[in-house]
């Protein structure tokens, strides 16, 4: 899901916090990853400039060329649906 | 709780994780750091805090495990972090979280100044260890009383436990070097904490004993075994009847009364003291009896704690656990043979 919300911002960066809520995962395993993927090349992480002045700056993160290859490459896993009706438990 | 001092437990936590991570991943424990700024409720800037911390923590004991002593300053700073999160929402005074935290600084201030103790020169060690006892059997015979225990000095209108202080560090050095000196040295503190008496540090220098003699025997090992048997006898028998203080001892249950986050940041904290011990005891077998000694005395110290009205040792309030801890480093092995070998590799790749 990471992947996927990164190749959506379609070049523009994105930041921790929205990235977490936007792939609906938790910071603790978000981090782990994109330090990952940039030590692998997938990624470029870099301080942006404030939006507002005042603010310090942002650690932004997008995709690289490969990484993009990457995230097209591997589409998000559609999640199981876990309290699914099953007809056999039912018998 | 307000949402200010969830923001501030966030903070704290990101400091913590900024602490542990090795060099080159700095950034991101800033990031971190910037993120947290921007989340607008409190208790979602502590999760998110709390979440980076455990997804990283981990990757970050991993790097630092090739050097047991960067590792054990990682070890002391989360215990004492989490320690004062424990105060803090306790309500403890805030004298009290500045004294632990100062409590580190001395303690590896000590080191920094000291550097480390050339175990390749055993009667210096014993000298240290001989310095160390008699420091111990002066407390017993000249220290502060209460309620018939005789522990403490005052030094500058601090209270301080030198058994807490220098015991760990002893048994620690005493596991590189069994010299005759030293050998007198424990035995003289064996004797000093049946003094005292002392069950809880009593029955530290019992296990520490009990790890080198199973793993190095040795019959000055032995018998100085045998004399702190004796003495950890006569703590038993001696009436020890001293009232629970306050966010020092019995915390390891009562931190969960408080609140499940604070009986947790102490239950972790705890964990942490162990780390050096275990990733020692498996990374670098050459000093594997070392690490089981460090391990095993500080596993006594949280034990004591857990049975009786004895200090918590790093988590709860009190300075003279945290510079005994810190100290420790004096007696631990510079560098894990993993280490050694990857100088030795990077040496011949130059």
């Amino acid at each position: 899901m990471v992947l996927s919300v990164l190749l959506n911002a379609r070049g523009a960066w994105s930041y921790g916090y929205e990235l977490a809520r936007l792939a609906d995962v938790k910071s603790g395993t978000l981090y782990p990853l994109l330090i990952r993927l940039a030590s692998q090349g997938y990624l470029e992480a870099e301080w942006q400039p404030p939006s507002d002045s005042g603010r310090p700056p942002r650690h932004g993160y997008r995709l690289t060329a490969i990484g993009v290859r990457l995230a097209q490459t591997n589409p998000p896993v559609k999640r199981a649906v876990t309290n699914s009706y099953r007809p056999e438990a039912a018998i | 709780m307000s949402g200010k001092l969830l923001r501030g437990f966030a903070v704290l936590a990101c400091r913590a994780l900024l602490a542990a991570l090795p060099a080159q991943q700095q950034s991101w424990g800033l990031a971190i750091r910037r993120e947290i700024a921007d989340i607008p409720d409190g208790g979602d800037a502590l999760l998110f805090a709390l979440s980076s911390a455990w997804g990283l923590v981990p990757g970050a004991i991993a790097a630092h495990a090739r050097c047991p002593r960067r590792l054990m300053i990682l070890c002391a700073f989360a215990a004492v972090t989490l320690g004062i999160v424990y105060m803090m929402i306790a309500g403890a005074p805030d004298s009290y979280l500045f004294k632990n935290a100062g409590a580190l600084a001395i303690g590896l201030a000590i080191v920094l100044f000291i550097g480390r103790l050339d175990i390749d020169h055993p009667q210096r060690v014993g000298m240290i260890i001989m310095g160390a006892a008699i420091a111990l059997l002066a407390t017993a015979l000249l220290g502060q009383a209460a309620e018939g225990a005789v522990r403490w000095v005052s030094l500058v209108g601090v209270a301080l436990q030198p058994s807490l202080i220098f015991l760990p560090v002893m048994m620690v050095a005493y596991s590189r070097t069994q010299a005759p000196l030293a050998t007198a040295g424990v035995m003289i503190a064996a004797i000093a904490l049946a003094l005292q008496p002392d069950r809880a540090m009593a029955g530290m220098l019992v296990v520490g004993l009990t790890v080198i003699a199973a793993l190095r025997p040795d019959r000055h090992v032995i018998a100085v075994l045998a004399v702190g048997l004796a003495g950890f006898a006569v703590t038993l028998v001696r009436p020890d009847s001293l009232p629970t203080a306050p966010f020092v001892d019995q915390i390891l249950y009562s931190s969960f009364g408080v609140h499940p986050v604070a009986g947790m940041a102490v239950l972790c904290g705890l964990a942490f003291l162990l780390v050096p011990a275990i990733i020692g005891w498996v990374r670098d077998t050459a000093n594997a009896v070392t690490y089981a000694t460090f391990g095993g005395v500080w596993f006594a110290a949280v034990v004591a704690a857990a049975v009786g009205n004895y200090p918590t040792p790093i988590v709860g309030y009190g300075a003279s656990a945290i510079i005994g801890y810190a100290i420790c480093l004096l007696a631990l092995p510079k560098s894990s043979k993993a280490e050694r070998r990857d100088r030795y590799l990077m040496a011949g790749a130059a």
